[in-house]
């Protein structure tokens, strides 16, 4: 193997100790009188000991999900292992747990790396709720009860675990909707089984993706349904074409938890993470699982869509600009796909009037995993 | 059913390789300890499980690098490392309402500094890692799906000429090299921004 053939493949094979000595000899050889090279090939060894390694990680780590899984769903006398619930701790822990499988915690994408990564911790914590259901059968029946309470008030579930959830806004009144693509496709880790949304009262309805764009993190999908409708007529809001001013005062509505949330803030700065022009910086307060909200102007115009926080130290909030959304993904779907409402009904409206009208089209948005 | 595994070092040996038996050893062994004290210290029993779950992650990173040498048990370890990560992530939260109540007198303070670093160590690797996961969403079918296939997956070449219809294993890698090329543009001009 000639050096120059494939730097690639020197580098591969050096990392896997598997150059012959002269081989060897010739690299090192290289290395010393040739800086490009020299630095290209620690960018490669890099690369690729980086990408090995985080591949195993994140082997290791749905191994731990799916061990946690078994070892939870084991009988519990067996061992005796299992966490015994008390009456009073398991009251808790089943309504934590519970709270935390309809909200959706773990979704805001950190556009700063900085920011850990959450997969895991939602997939456990939907398992977690089943071990929940099994233990419920030897508890009492007041505890019992507690469960049904939760479980009743809910339509039935999508066959399988919730892995994570943000939220969603119609963009027509028959199904489409946006929300951010990092919901759809949760930092890369794995595809998707189905996406489910759960309206304002409750219901639960299959949608699938349309069309999205990683880099601007914009996602749109439609529901199923037949003969769907969001609300009785047609979408409220209108979208802004250009992008809005410093200082504007803006507010979104969400679904960090199992209800939908109101918060306020404005325009701070013009772009977005790192001067990125497709975004906007917002003085806005967020909880996780606000990815994909709204971000409204104060006459109820969607000026973007919520996409990630900052790190601990600076506490901006970011959102795609509702411009880049019209001009990236709409304009790529065949003609006479969908047309955005062109009548904004909330220009005139109160607040809490604009945000009854909103409500019915704006919901949670649920993705599953095998 | 679980085949012996004497000594810590065979287990953590074994924990690095990925080796099933050996992970659902360690987890079985010290799950509950964990999640015991957690719950007792203000958590629920989900985030007993992630905070184990990520301590068990940093023990596989600590493991991995060659360096490494176990100074204490690994349910010393695994306890210290979870109980750094449930005081940062109480730290990170504090705005909200936490039930942190500190027991001084504990060991934490007489290992405290030494795992400060491995938790440090592990967040530094994991910033690096989702660096590289930002990189990988930006470039494009089909090296995303194929880069994914060889390292996330474990797939070899024969697979993935198979299942990208590449003609035979060789160009599936040619395309490979042609792929982490293209990474390598991306992923270093992020970095350097």
């Amino acid at each position: 193997m000639s050096i120059n053939n494939n730097a690639w493949e020197v580098a591969e094979a050096y990392l896997a100790g598997k150059l012959q000595e002269n081989e060897l000899n010739e690299l090192k050889n290289r290395l010393s009188t040739d800086a490009a090279f020299a630095n290209e090939f620690n960018e490669q060894i890099n690369l690729i000991s980086s990408f090995e390694g985080s591949g195993k990680q994140k082997r290791f780590r749905a191994m731990l999900r799916d061990i946690h899984a078994k070892q939870a769903t084991a009988s519990p006398s067996k061992k005796g292992w299992l966490i015994k619930f008390t009456p009073q701790t398991w009251r808790t822990a089943a309504v934590a747990a519970s709270v935390a499988l309809f909200s959706s915690a773990f979704t805001i994408w950190s556009l700063k790396p900085a920011i850990k990564k959450s997969d895991s911790q939602y997939s456990t914590i939907s398992r977690e709720v089943e071990t929940i259901k099994k233990v419920q059968a030897q508890q009492q029946a007041q505890q019992n009860q507690l469960i049904k309470d939760i479980k009743n008030s809910k339509p039935a579930p999508p066959p399988s675990d919730v892995a994570y959830a943000g939220t969603g806004f119609a963009l027509t009144n028959d199904g489409y909707f946006v929300t951010a693509n990092h919901v759809i496709h949760h930092n890369n880790k794995g595809d998707f089984d189905s996406v489910y949304i759960q309206t304002h009262d409750g219901q639960y309805f299959k949608a699938t993706l349309i069309n999205y764009d990683a880099g601007a993190d914009i996602a749109i999908l439609k529901v199923e349904k037949k003969n769907f409708h969001f609300g009785k007529g047609e979408v409220p809001y209108t979208f802004a074409a250009d992008k809005s001013g410093l200082g504007a005062r803006i507010f979104t509505l969400g679904y960090p938890k199992d209800e939908v949330v109101y918060k306020e803030g404005y325009i701070s700065s013009k772009n977005g993470f790192d001067g990125n022009d497709m975004q906007y910086t917002l003085e806005l307060p967020v909880s996780h699982g606000q990815s994909g909200s709204p971000v409204m102007s104060a006459n109820g115009t969607v000026l973007g869509i919520l996409t990630g926080v900052g790190s601990e130290q600076e506490s901006s909030t970011y959102a795609v600009s509702s411009k880049v959304f019209i001009s990236k993904l709409l304009h790529e779907l065949p003609d006479n796909t969908l047309h955005l409402p062109k009548v904004n009904k909330m220009a005139k409206l109160d607040r809490d009037e604009q945000i009854k009208k909103m409500e019915a089209y704006t919901f949670s948005v649920k993705v599953y995993k095998k | 059913m679980y085949s012996p595994i004497n000594t810590e070092q065979q287990l953590l040996a074994a924990l690095a390789a990925g080796d099933r038996t050996a992970t659902e050893t360690i987890y079985r062994q010290n799950f509950h300890i964990v999640s015991g004290w957690l719950i007792k210290n203000g958590g629920a029993s989900a985030d007993a499980a992630d905070v184990f779950q990520e301590a068990m992650v940093v023990l596989f990173g600590k493991e991995a690098d060659e360096h490494f040498r176990l100074t204490f048990s690994i349910g010393t370890n695994l306890f210290a490392i979870s109980k750094h990560l449930w005081y940062k992530k109480l730290q990170k939260q504090s705005n909200g309402p936490s039930f942190l109540t500190h027991d001084p007198g504990t060991e934490e303070d007489e290992y405290g500094v030494a795992y400060e670093d491995d938790v440090n160590v592990h967040h530094e690797r994991e910033a690096h890692y989702e660096q590289l996961d930002t990189a990988l969403e930006q470039i494009g079918e089909p090296c995303r799906s194929l880069l994914k296939a060889y390292y996330h997956h474990d797939k070899n070449m024969q697979e993935i000429a198979a299942d990208f219809g590449y003609t035979n294993p060789d160009n599936a890698k040619n395309q490979k090299y042609k792929c982490l090329a293209r990474l390598r543009k991306i992923f270093y001009g992020m970095q350097v921004k």
